[in-house]
């Protein structure tokens, strides 16, 4: 007579049944699937930024070629930026990082976009509600006025119009052309 | 040809000035106005005031000039007759209802008279003209 509990025999016979249906290899090609399948989801070409700018009843403007890296300080939208760039803190240059607001007061100025050498409308909108980044911090002045021309300044911190106050980072919104 | 050429190098660049210094209305407030005054000219409570209804203004006495005494406008880097221009364009953008049938839109000898002196008790002198503001968001 089998000593063993009743609960030691059904996992045996649920093992042995398990091992006559299927074997090692089938196993590990459904774990294969099933890592690479999982690591690929945040690979899907989501629109985040038009997701969060949809967010703000905002949607940029079809641009011809949106050239560079956004999470270099020379890239042609941060012309006139001061501050950390959105997407070294889990952004995008057009949406804030999750658990931030964007700013709706901002500050407005133009950059020329060296892919179709158009001038665009850039709006640099901060991310509010969570404390500073850290990450990425630049600061291209083009433009950019004394803060007594407050409203052209980038020396200020947007938020302070927000309903949450902390400076997190920054994005740069294409509004338009800037043709005149 | 050396004439002919320094003749069009000097039109080009004439042309070239004339267009830098004839912006429109509506970028001059994307540039000048939205960053604070926002997309559709909406208040931002306790902190910004809507430029939403500021047509009521021309039908009180002072109020014309308190439109461009503003620190906003009368502290703009905006050129006299494009400031003129824009605010035209603000009135019927934001405020199409509230503008009198027999106004006379600005001129820039106007603008540039009205602005020479800016206004600082901006709150006082609104409340004295059409009230305050409404608080409650659009």
């Amino acid at each position: 007579m089998d000593s063993r509990n009743w609960m030691d025999r059904r996992f045996e016979t649920g093992a042995r049944y398990l091992a006559r249906l299927t074997s090692r290899r089938s196993f590990l090609t459904r774990l294969g699937t099933l890592l690479v399948g999982a690591a690929s989801i945040p690979l899907l070409p989501m629109s985040r930024a038009a997701a969060q700018a949809a967010d703000a009843g905002f949607r940029e403007p079809d641009i011809d070629g949106d050239a560079g890296d956004p999470m270099n300080c020379n890239y042609w939208r941060y012309c006139s930026i001061d501050g950390f760039m959105s997407p070294c803190c889990g952004g995008s240059a057009s949406s804030c990082p999750p658990g931030t607001e964007m700013s709706a007061v901002t500050w407005i100025g133009t950059c020329r976009n060296p892919a179709d050498g158009n001038d665009y409308l850039i709006s640099y909108n901060d991310c509010c509600g969570k404390s500073a980044c850290g990450q990425c911090f630049c600061n291209n002045n083009e433009d950019d006025m004394p803060v007594y021309v407050t409203g052209r300044s980038n020396n200020i911190n947007w938020c302070l119009a927000h309903s949450t106050t902390a400076y997190h980072s920054t994005v740069a919104l294409v509004l338009g052309r800037a043709d005149g | 040809m050396r004439t002919a050429l320094a003749l069009l190098t000097f039109s080009f660049g004439l042309a070239a000035a004339g267009a830098g210094s004839a912006a429109s209305p509506q970028f001059n407030y994307i540039l000048h106005c939205q960053g604070c005054h926002l997309a559709d000219g909406g208040a931002t409570p306790g902190k910004i005031p809507p430029l939403i209804g500021i047509g009521k203004f021309l039908a009180v006495d002072g109020g014309r000039e308190f439109l461009v005494r503003v620190p906003g406008v009368s502290l703009s880097i905006v050129p006299d007759a494009e400031l003129a221009e824009l605010m035209n364009w603000m009135l019927l953008r934001f405020s199409a209802d509230d503008v009198p049938e027999d106004f006379e839109p600005y001129t820039a000898e106007e603008v540039g008279h009205y602005r020479q002196e800016p206004l600082v008790e901006v709150e006082t002198v609104r409340v004295g003209l059409i009230g305050p503001y409404d608080e409650t968001p659009e």
